[in-house]
């Protein structure tokens, strides 16, 4: 779970690249993303690879993205293996178990450098209905306090002799049940105060709520588009057409 | 002064309760006035509040008779959207009414929902900011925040809307005391400065004392004492409704008893401290 959390959660930053318009972000990624799958050929992979870096690099995340990297290549072994045994081609298997990589880097890339409060304006973006973005916002804002809660209970429960880290399996995950009760019934009472807050400012009074900030794209959010859309165009064509697929 | 709020002859019963949480209550409050409505757990204060803002009828149902009026409307006939604009309301834990990831988008987080123009929105949002001193918090997230700087953010977000009306729900609950005394400073402030007018309901009575300008005890979901924090304090039926007299009140009336207090009835630690180091002198 750690690497999970090290590589998708934001921190703020200031370079050039967090500063871009979220949604130039998600291009960028998904772009990325996309040359992944068309990927034919190791080399070829490190070329991506490489462009990811340098992404990274400019985003000035390059150590969190080397240490993603590194602990996904642990469970890219297992895809390697896996491959290799049903296979029995190293080429093919070793390009799954780094593709793996590239994949979780690409959408990692967009996840660190993009705030949720950017996230959420991406979602109005794509014209999704106010409530399912405002059930994501509030998802994302009580993460901390619900992780703060579940400590809490934590502590409340081993002070009352509840031995989390004893016994097999089983019984471990009986363990939690005094946990999670409590956090599902404290969740359900923060719920109801919530909706009464929500009420009272006026939530829903309008058809289209207005936004204090406004994402507009500026020159170099337009110019870095075009850049990366006609680098992708490029190298999906000379990955088909003009470099070979099996380059020895 | 005009009248800000009218409740007259309010009961209210919840679907699922026997007894009724609010029996007849009347109340009327003015304009400017700095209201503290005090009374044991339980005795319906919360369920007051609630259908002064238009949550009952609203977004609770149950028996409701009696009329609760705001600004000459009454809350029944109008929509949480109206209201929403008339009266503000501070619930008890900030961590639950600040919904958004940066703290200048949360005190927005009302107008947006009301659709106002965004150029009228940025200045309603930092003149609230101003109003609460919170200008350098303004790019931080909720989880950044500590409670005392989570209340004023909530406040802040309340105070967006420019309601007439603020209710406040045990502000001071989650605050050490000397925040708590700046959140009582602030209410003083804003009463002068924007003509707000405030109903909290409150523990901490020695706090409140030296703003409030009633003071206003429930018991049994009705009204049992209203008068100027003076006259109810020093009165001889306040401490039968478990409210905390304060210490300095408490003093003088032992002492009044054998003759010895001041005649004034002073209210706070410093009126005490003048009269006394007049009397020495």
């Amino acid at each position: 779970m750690m690497w999970l959390s090290g590589g998708f959660v934001f921190r703020r930053g200031t370079s050039v690249y967090h500063r871009l318009d979220p949604r130039v972000k998600l291009l960028i990624s998904l772009l990325m993303f996309s040359v992944t799958l068309m990927v034919q050929a190791l080399y070829q992979l490190a070329m991506v690879i490489s462009v990811m870096v340098a992404v990274a690099a400019v985003a000035t995340v390059l150590r969190r993205v080397a240490r993603t990297m590194l602990l996904t290549a642990s469970f890219s072994g297992f895809i390697f293996a896996i491959n290799l045994l049903a296979t029995g081609n190293l080429a093919s298997s070793a390009l799954y178990a780094v593709r793996f990589v590239a994949i979780v880097v690409s959408t990692s890339l967009f996840f660190i450098t993009t705030s949720p409060d950017e996230l959420e304006q991406v979602m109005k973006t794509f014209r999704l209905p106010r409530d399912v973005v405002f059930a994501f916002v509030t998802a994302v804002r009580f993460i901390p306090v619900m992780m703060l809660d579940t400590l809490q209970i934590m502590d409340a429960q081993k002070s009352r002799g509840l031995e989390l880290e004893k016994g097999n399996l089983l019984k471990r995950v009986r363990n939690m049940v005094p946990i999670l009760i409590p956090l599902v019934v404290n969740s359900v009472i923060r719920s109801g105060e919530l909706a009464e807050a929500m009420e009272s400012r006026a939530y829903g009074a309008v058809p289209k709520p207005t936004s204090l900030v406004k994402y507009r794209a500026r020159p170099v959010d337009k110019a870095v588009t075009v850049l990366a859309i006609l680098l992708f165009a490029l190298t999906a064509y000379s990955f088909y057409f003009l470099l070979p697929a099996h380059f020895p | 002064m005009g009248r800000i709020l009218e409740i007259q002859r309010l009961n209210f019963r919840y679907p699922d309760s026997r007894k009724k949480a609010v029996v007849d209550f009347d109340l009327e409050v003015s304009e400017g006035e700095v209201v503290v409505l005090a009374g044991p757990s339980g005795c319906g204060k919360s369920t007051l509040l609630r259908a002064v803002n238009g949550l009952i009828p609203h977004m609770y149902t149950g028996e409701y008779s009696g009329e609760v009026k705001v600004a000459g409307s009454s809350v029944k006939d109008s929509s949480m959207r109206d209201l929403a604009q008339t009266v503000g309301f501070l619930f008890q834990n900030p961590e639950n009414q600040i919904f958004m990831f940066t703290v200048e988008r949360d005190v927005a987080f009302g107008l947006e929902n009301l659709g106002v123009e965004r150029e009228e929105m940025r200045r309603r949002v930092d003149e609230a900011i101003r109003l609460l001193g919170i200008e350098d918090l303004a790019q931080r997230a909720p989880h950044e925040l500590s409670d005392g700087q989570k209340q004023r953010v909530a406040l802040a977000g309340v105070l967006a809307m420019s309601p007439k009306l603020v209710i406040l729900d045990e502000p001071t609950s989650l605050l050490d005391p000397r925040t708590a005394m700046e959140l009582v400073d602030l209410v003083s402030r804003l009463r002068k400065e924007l003509g707000t007018t405030f109903v909290v309901v409150e523990h901490r009575l020695e706090l409140l004392v030296k703003v409030a300008d009633r003071l206003v005890v429930m018991s049994g979901g009705t009204k049992v004492l209203d008068g100027t924090p003076r006259d109810v304090l020093f009165g001889d039926e306040a401490e039968g409704y478990g409210i905390s007299v304060p210490a300095i009140t408490r003093v003088q009336k032992m002492l009044a008893k054998d003759r010895l207090a001041p005649t004034e009835r002073l209210l706070t630690a410093e009126e005490l401290a003048a009269r006394l180091g007049r009397g020495a002198a």
